[in-house]
């Protein structure tokens, strides 16, 4: 590829829209009597799909949904797709069976600065977080550290009837858990919950978009955030419903969930 | 976002027909895919996956790791995929699938992974809010600069220069070149 850095300022905007439209004939010979290649430049659209990447939140493809495709792209797949990031929401109950360190003993340890080793290979970090660990334990590990929960105030809005649960959040790691009990389950194909971190260092009217989230049990349920951005000082969390696969801008039209520092 | 982890190349591996290959980037990047569409796509996102990863094998020869990770490689060809899917459906409200069998070629690799993703999101948080916003809503939304400019409330020349400072931002930052002045 052949990256042009210092470009006619038109034929920049040309390369620039072509990242993002298909150009007209008149476009393209307009670009290729400015002396670009435009096949030959990718550099913008390189641009644009590292800002996808960046602000895309990766979730796992349904399994049967790529078993099809698997058949259909002549790759027929031997194994359902590995995630790439933990389950959105893990019920306690489910997140607990199993797992060779509790939450209370990685608590205690993480508040100790203790580094454990199990037969199973599993360690304490530095920062206290394990590289296995469910969304109960780096919650656990969170507080162990001294991070304040921040309890939910529900709205009237008819998922949060009831609803109760905490957000723990670490400016510092850049890490958090949200814990909900009795939030309504959503269908994830009608619509689902976003969450939304208000930064003091921010314009107060684009908080930083922590991530979409399905709940699937009114029991009590752990969601690890995912925030876009970088939050400097969180001053508010708020969890909205939107339509499937989140906004860019809320709307605020529901409002479900708030938590904010006292 | 979860940084995808440094890992074996596998498009020089497909480019050669490898279908082991293909199977390991299904399951190593089905998952990008699928949430990148469903930001596109309101209808048939299914669709769109199939129609990428179709897309993909055809121009696996084409990956070049010195100017791109894969993963951001395989977004750029995923956004053309679906930039284009809206505008057939603009004319064509039914879109088709593609059965061709991938291309067989040589070409070379990089195990590099998506710094680019780390150096675009550092980019974006330092954009203006506006701005930030007005270049996710037309690089990841697939909106229009009209679009753009109704949803907003900003003027149309603004949602143009917003669209344009970024983008030049964000390539300027993956270059590691100084941005000149506006």
């Amino acid at each position: 590829m052949k990256t042009h850095v210092m470009l006619h300022p038109r034929a920049e905007e040309l390369l620039v829209e072509r990242a993002l439209r298909p150009l007209s004939d008149a476009e393209q010979a307009e670009l290729a009597s400015l002396g670009i290649d435009a096949d030959a430049d990718d550099s913008f659209d390189v641009a644009a799909a590292a800002v996808m990447v960046a602000t895309t939140r990766i979730e796992p493809m349904p399994a049967d949904m790529f078993d099809r495709l698997a058949e259909r792209t002549g790759a027929v797949a031997s194994q359902p797709p590995a995630p790439t990031t933990p389950a959105p929401v893990i019920p306690i109950d489910r997140a607990r069976k199993g797992r060779r360190v509790s939450a209370a003993w990685v608590a205690a340890a993480a508040a100790a600065g203790i580094v454990l080793a199990t037969g199973a290979g599993m360690y304490l970090r530095r920062d206290g977080a394990t590289p296995t660990a469910t969304p109960a334990e780096a919650r656990a590990d969170l507080l162990g550290g001294g991070t304040r929960a921040l309890a939910w105030t529900a709205t009237a809005d008819a998922t949060a009837k009831g609803a109760t649960g905490d957000v723990v959040w670490s400016d510092a790691k850049q890490r958090g858990y949200m814990r909900f009990v009795g939030l309504a389950a959503n269908d994830p194909k009608a619509w689902q919950y976003q969450l939304w971190i208000f930064d003091r260092t921010r314009d107060q009217a684009f908080p930083v978009d922590g991530g979409v989230f399905d709940v699937s049990s009114t029991g009590e349920v752990i969601v690890p955030i995912t925030a876009k951005l970088h939050v400097d000082q969180a001053t508010l969390f708020a969890v909205t419903v939107e339509r499937p696969g989140g906004v860019v801008v809320s709307k605020r039209e529901r409002i479900v969930v708030t938590a904010k520092p006292s | 976002m979860e940084p995808l982890a440094v890992q074996e190349p596998l498009l020089a591996r497909i480019a050669a027909g490898d279908r082991a290959a293909m199977r390991e980037c299904l399951t190593r990047y089905s998952g990008l895919v699928w949430s990148i569409a469903r930001r596109f796509e309101l209808g048939d996102a299914e669709d769109a996956v199939q129609e990428i990863f179709l897309d993909l094998w055809k121009s696996a020869a084409r990956y070049d790791g010195n100017v791109a990770s894969e993963s951001v490689f395989i977004a750029m060809i995923a956004r053309r995929r679906l930039i284009d899917r809206r505008r057939m459906r603009g004319r064509r409200p039914v879109t088709e699938s593609i059965a061709d069998e991938p291309q067989v070629a040589a070409a070379g690799s990089s195990p590099e992974a998506s710094a680019e993703a780390s150096q675009a999101a550092r980019a974006l948080d330092r954009l203006k809010p506006d701005q930030r916003r007005v270049l996710v809503l037309s690089a990841c939304h697939g909106m229009s600069h009209g679009e753009i400019a109704e949803a907003t409330g900003l003027p149309l020349g603004t949602v143009k220069a917003h669209v344009r400072r970024g983008l030049i931002s964000i390539r300027v930052a993956l270059l590691g070149v100084q941005e000149e002045p506006a």
